[in-house]
């Protein structure tokens, strides 16, 4: 470890600058963006990384891509040797991405007195999740088993060389997408953002000098680490072990489990997934950075708030990932619902094992799911192709403070939803009912949050795709509570002879559905805490 | 001052009076025959009024017209004791106060908590209706259901009731008819149509239940405030209420409007500060407000920007507001370790219980303690009048985290440098973020601590200058007393601007046109009729975003002329226009303005213990001093120097120059 000198006062100071580059970063992209995923649901992160792709900060409104952006500056190592200007695009979930919606840019920072040869001084990057990438249904998050179907895969690329826009790159990409002037709008954002980030790290570089900037990245590094060590030698040491599962993986119904032993000691947490389900040829699949991203926003939880986020809290966490497993797929399986899904469920799965060593912190189960719907076809007010994608909240666990949240989104997301006035005014649907779901939360001496009822018609023929968990199994207690109801998906049609029919939907399809049809999401509800009083 | 031509409906200029109530104290500014006097008094929280009263009588003040800062509204909210509600709404969409925008507040809290909503289950109620994106009904409003409803809230006896319907922005038949009935039984009825007319089901339902929330609870005090102040006299008092963007109200139409009052008492300090920087020349201003436990900022390009993105305990209120930054950093802040060793200052604050270590009972080390040791506040110099200055109990408690700086005195300027950072990085929010450069801003100070940090600030984030107005205790209810009376109304549309297509423009003018009648015959209603000008602007957004800029224009306008100023304000903001995109009108608002009192604010100030001496203080080093009181500046204060005034402190550090100016504010610039 470095013993570099630099005062407690610096290193707060100059964690709050580069914070506050990637917040920028983050309101630049959010304002210029085009769609309401980017806008409205604000489904991006920004980050700022020192000269060896280290993490200095990252603006992130999404927790599943907290500590994945590391992966995606490896993965452009490739392209190396840079120059100023250039900036890498990619979403190849196996080199440096998640999932194909999610777009990153990565781009080198260079001295403003660049000279001749000089190596980049830090890279700025941003993730943003693209309402559509190709593949076989609109928004690409298909119920598939191979990664082609999901979208088009972009393995790291120069977008730009030397600032001028690599323009047969943009084609290709944008042939390739459903509705691309949208995209173009969203890429420029991104690009918007990244510039803004290059620019004002070159300052912060400049103001400081070069020694000691570098000294003040690495202290900050190390000070990250101090933080997870320090939460890590106040919880109890020792081995603890749970095992949660998928319902299914959308094609069989064979439940898929996941396996955690966690190991704490003086100051290293060591996370053992051994033992859990190999990868499947379906999209419920994760990548390693999916995995880590995961443990890592449980640890996060752990740690006091305002806690900024760096690559050294991540040091004293290790894995052992079983190659070719749900929890670190690798080519050629789909991976859509991994990102999404099986993120939570790994979640769950380290909660639970938590909850073992911290009864007194730790509430129940989560909805565990992100209730993933796309939808798409041929606006027939407009003519025009449309794809939408939305995610839905459940009940959140309750715990030892109190019951928990109705109808809100837990763990690995928190994006808004679309209102009604808004998705109505720009897709051919109608959001019939929007309530909370009755009686959904497990019962406890604190009760489990409620979900959701969401119910929205098609104006058109559409093609829909849902994505979501929790629909066999149930979001469990703790502590002698109750777990939450599982969900429910079906879908009301008006039969020839005008009767009104509701037909159940598997948790995980695509299907094609007529106007005037509405799609029914019923979103689980949290798991209780402690036994309920009796009377 | 007055002139020959004010008619009667001019705000009577003779005897106006500016109030704002705070939390501790409330402030007066009298102004009487051209003359301004101010004064104080501590505030009386269980009858906001009864320090005004008591106020007037004691000082022997008899206003014609008072302008007041309320904190009725806000109180109210924060403590949920507002007017029993109940909601009406569109079948399918009860929960929404509930369910919100699905987000939980903390992403990463172990067991994360929202606010209830102001309306429990049991009295949000459905009815079957509904109104398409494009304004037609396709279900008809079923008027025996509303009938029933009806008659359960009477049941429960609730008097108040908010009506939100889908789509009631673009067709409000249905909210009418709704909002007729309900007031025909005598229920005080919030209409989401005429309380915000904007699209976002949550945020508008949010914003009219507030309204049915407050509106009794302010209606009540105001009637009772109001009577007060009118006995014993001849004619009544007219009585104005600040809104939260920065206009006046009458007291009448505040009772209404209560929602539009939310950020009432910051909004008096904004308006006062960025008044005083025009005053002297300053049209581009920073206000920057510091005091015990937070700090204000406010962005202020030639106007007042505003904002109708607030949120209050999980509640958006969408209706017009300073565009007010606050962040966690006062003279109370307390400094901290964290685990990873570094510095940190707030935003736990010493608050006013215990306080400072060096106000004699605290022992943290807060900021207030930091300038203590490094004698920039001065002993000699009492506090606020009252408390005296114990800087070996506030070196005390620098020296417990003082071991990783070498010395107190370096521990002390880790402690200012830190709050600073913090607070420079709020400054950024409103100003880089924003796409204005901090260089061509002053930066206007006051609160008890500002001045203390205004030319270190100024450093940090690259301002050139700040000024410190002559009278920074009482700049609130100096923004009160030269406040405009506005009314404000919207119309929520959705309309697409394109080059070849007038007939867009002609709906949206003539939207302009409706909503600027409302604006006026509601400000009649205030009672001002002549000289009111009538301000246009809209909501405008590219087709796909879904985030709008409030953009300024006239009425009357040309298309390419609305694009013309979209595409500029979004390079402004944004740094870039994307020309071939079609830009849609999400929203147009009207804004109808009488001008209030249009004169100088300064208040000359006492000088009888005017005096200047001199001791070390330090600043990169210790440096002799010179230590003066306001009165005593006469002219340039080169730095290092520390003034003193009853209400603040303001220090000009080495290479900074303090001048005089003719309004009696000081102006402080980095030598070149």
């Amino acid at each position: 470890m470095s013993a570099v000198n630099i005062d407690p006062a610096r290193l707060a100071i100059f964690d709050s600058l580069v914070g506050s580059i990637a917040e920028e970063m983050g309101a630049a992209l959010r304002h210029t963006a085009l769609s309401p995923n980017i806008k409205e649901r604000a489904d991006f992160s920004c980050a700022v990384f020192d000269h060896e792709g280290q993490l200095l900060a990252q603006a992130a409104h999404i927790p599943v891509h907290l500590g994945a952006m590391p992966e995606s500056v490896r993965a452009v190592e490739r392209l190396a040797p840079w120059r100023p200007g250039d900036l890498a695009i990619l979403n190849d979930p196996f080199l440096g991405g998640t999932h194909l919606p999610d777009v990153t840019m990565v781009s080198p920072v260079f001295a403003h007195d660049f000279a001749g040869d000089d190596q980049p001084i830090g890279y700025v990057a941003s993730r943003a999740h693209q309402a559509d990438i190709g593949g076989m249904a609109p928004g690409s998050m298909p119920v598939a088993r191979e990664l082609i179907q999901e979208g088009l895969v972009i393995p790291p690329i120069r977008l730009y060389r030397a600032g001028e826009l690599v323009e047969e790159a943009m084609d290709l990409i944008l042939r390739n997408v459903r509705t691309p002037d949208e995209r173009r709008g969203d890429f420029n954002a991104q690009i918007a953002a990244q510039r803004l980030g290059e620019q004002r790290i070159a300052d912060l570089y400049a103001s400081y000098g070069a020694n000691t900037y570098r000294q003040t990245t690495q202290a900050l590094l190390d000070y990250g680490e101090r933080l997870t060590r320090a939460a890590l030698a106040n919880l109890p040491h020792g081995s603890w072990q749970f095992s949660d599962s998928l319902d299914d993986d959308g094609h069989t119904d064979d439940p898929v489990p996941i396996k955690l032993k966690l190991t704490l000691d003086e100051d290293r947490a060591h996370f053992d997934f051994s033992d859990t389900a190999p990868q499947r040829a379906a999209s419920i699949n994760a990548v390693a950075p999916v995995t880590r991203s995961a443990c890592y926003y449980v640890i996060r939880c752990l740690l006091p708030p305002d806690t900024p986020m760096n690559s050294g809290l991540f040091r004293p966490i290790t894995f052992t990932l079983p190659e070719r497993s749900i929890v670190a797929a690798q080519s050629p399986v789909a991976v859509a619902a991994g990102n999404v899904e099986t993120s939570q469920r790994i979640v769950d799965t380290v909660w639970g094992a938590f909850e073992q060593l911290l009864p007194e912190r730790m509430p129940a189960a989560s909805s565990g799911t992100m209730n993933n719907l796309t939808a798409g076809g041929v606006d027939p007010r407009t003519g025009q192709p449309w794809a939408y994608y939305e995610t839905s909240g459940g009940g959140l666990g309750a715990g030892p403070e109190g019951p928990g949240l109705d109808a809100a989104h837990s763990h690995m997301t928190n994006t808004l939803n679309t209102p009604a006035e808004a998705l109505e005014l720009a897709y051919p649907l109608r959001i019939i009912e929007n309530s909370v779901r009755p009686r959904s939360g497990g019962g406890g001496y604190h009760r489990g949050g409620h979900g959701l009822i969401r119910r929205t018609q098609f104006l058109g023929p559409a093609q829909l795709t849902l994505i979501t968990e929790r629909r066999r199994q149930r979001p469990w207690g703790v502590r002698g509570g109750e777990p939450g109801r599982s969900g429910r998906n079906s879908l009301e049609t008006v039969s020839s002879t005008g009767k009104s029919v509701r037909r159940k939907l598997p948790g995980k399809v695509t299907i094609n559905v007529e106007a005037g049809d509405i799609v029914r999401v019923e979103t689980p509800g949290g798991g209780g805490w402690g036994e309920a009083e009796s009377g | 001052m007055t002139t020959n031509e004010q008619t009667i409906n001019e705000p009577r200029r003779d005897r106006l009076l500016g109030v704002d109530v705070g939390g501790t104290f409330t402030d007066f500014v009298l102004l009487r025959d051209g003359e301004l006097s101010i004064a104080k008094r501590p505030s009386t929280p269980d009858d906001p009024g009864r320090a005004i009263i008591d106020g007037l009588a004691e000082f022997g003040w008899s206003p014609e017209e008072v302008v007041h800062g309320s904190t009725v509204a806000t109180n109210t909210l924060l403590t949920r004791s507002g007017a029993p509600t109940a909601l009406i709404t569109t079948r399918g969409f009860r929960d929404t106060l509930v369910i919100g925008r699905q987000a939980r507040p903390d992403l990463y809290a172990l067991h994360p908590q929202r606010h209830d909503p102001l309306v429990p289950q049991r009295l949000r109620f459905e009815v079957e209706e509904r109104v398409a994106a494009d304004g037609e009904v396709i279900t008809p409003l079923n008027l025996d259901q509303l009938e029933a409803v009806l008659d359960r809230i009477e049941r429960t006896n609730t008097r108040s009731v908010a009506i939100c319907f889908l789509f009631s922005f673009i067709n409000p038949e249905h909210e009418a008819i709704a909002a007729a009935r309900a007031r025909q039984r005598g229920f005080n009825v919030s209409a989401s149509y005429e309380v915000l007319p904007q699209h976002r089901e949550f945020e508008r339902m949010s914003t009219t239940t507030a309204n049915a929330y407050l509106a009794p609870v302010m209606a009540n005090y105001l009637d009772a405030f109001d009577e007060q102040l009118g006995q014993d006299r001849e004619d009544n008092v007219r009585l104005r209420i600040m809104q939260s963007n920065g206009g006046s109200i009458s007291a009448s139409s505040a009772g209404r409007n209560a929602v539009r009052t939310v950020l009432s008492g910051p909004a008096g300090g904004v308006a006062g500060a960025f008044a005083a920087a025009e005053a002297d020349g300053f049209t581009q201003a920073i206000t920057f407000d510091m005091g015990g436990t937070s700090a204000d900022v406010a962005l202020c390009p030639g106007r007042l920007l505003e904002r109708t993105d607030l949120v209050v305990d999980d509640m958006p209120i969408r209706t017009p507001a300073v565009d007010l930054h606050t962040v966690g950093a006062g003279g109370g802040s307390i400094a901290w370790f964290d685990p990873g060793g570094a510095l940190r200052v707030g935003p736990q604050s010493a608050g006013a219980d215990p306080g400072p270590a060096a106000y004699g009972r605290g022992a943290l080390p807060t900021v207030t303690d930091a300038h203590a040791v490094l004698g920039r506040l001065r002993p000699e110099q009492q506090l606020g009048g009252t408390v005296s200055l114990d800087v070996a109990r506030a070196r005390q408690a620098i020296a417990t985290i003082a071991e990783p700086f070498g010395s107190v005195e370096a521990a002390a300027q880790a402690v200012i440098d830190v709050v600073n950072a913090n607070m420079a990085r709020a400054l950024r929010v409103i100003s880089v973020e924003r796409g204005y450069d901090p260089a061509r801003f002053s930066l206007v100070a006051f609160g008890g601590a500002g001045p203390l940090h205004a030319c270190d600030l100024a450093d940090v984030v690259g301002i050139p200058q700040a000024l410190i107005p002559a009278a920074p205790g009482v700049l609130s209810a100096a923004g009160m007393l030269i406040a405009d009376i506005t009314r404000d109304t919207e119309q929520g549309l959705h309309l697409s601007i394109n080059p070849e297509d007038e007939g867009e423009i002609e709906v949206l003018n003539q939207a302009f046109t409706a909503i600027a009648a409302q604006a006026r015959s509601a400000i009649a209603e205030d009672g001002y009729s002549d000289g009111v000008s009538v301000e246009y602007s809209a909501d405008l957004r590219y087709r796909g975003q879904s985030h709008e800029l409030t953009v300024s224009l006239n009425a009357g306008h040309h298309a390419a002329a609305v694009r013309d100023a979209f595409h500029e304000s979004h390079r402004e903001r944004f740094g870039f226009a994307s020309l071939d995109t079609p830009v849609e009108v999400v929203t147009a608002r009207a804004k109808a303005r009488h001008s209030g009192y249009r004169g100088d604010v300064a208040v000359s100030r006492a000088s009888s213990q005017d005096q200047s001496w001199t001791a070390s203080v330090t600043w990169d080093r210790p440096r002799e001093t010179q230590i003066m009181t306001r009165g005593s500046v006469s002219e340039p204060v080169s730095g290092p120097a520390i003034i003193t005034q009853i209400d603040t402190t303001v220090t000009v550090p080495p290479a900074w120059t303090a001048t005089p100016l003719p309004t009696g504010s000081l102006l402080l610039r980095r030598d070149s």
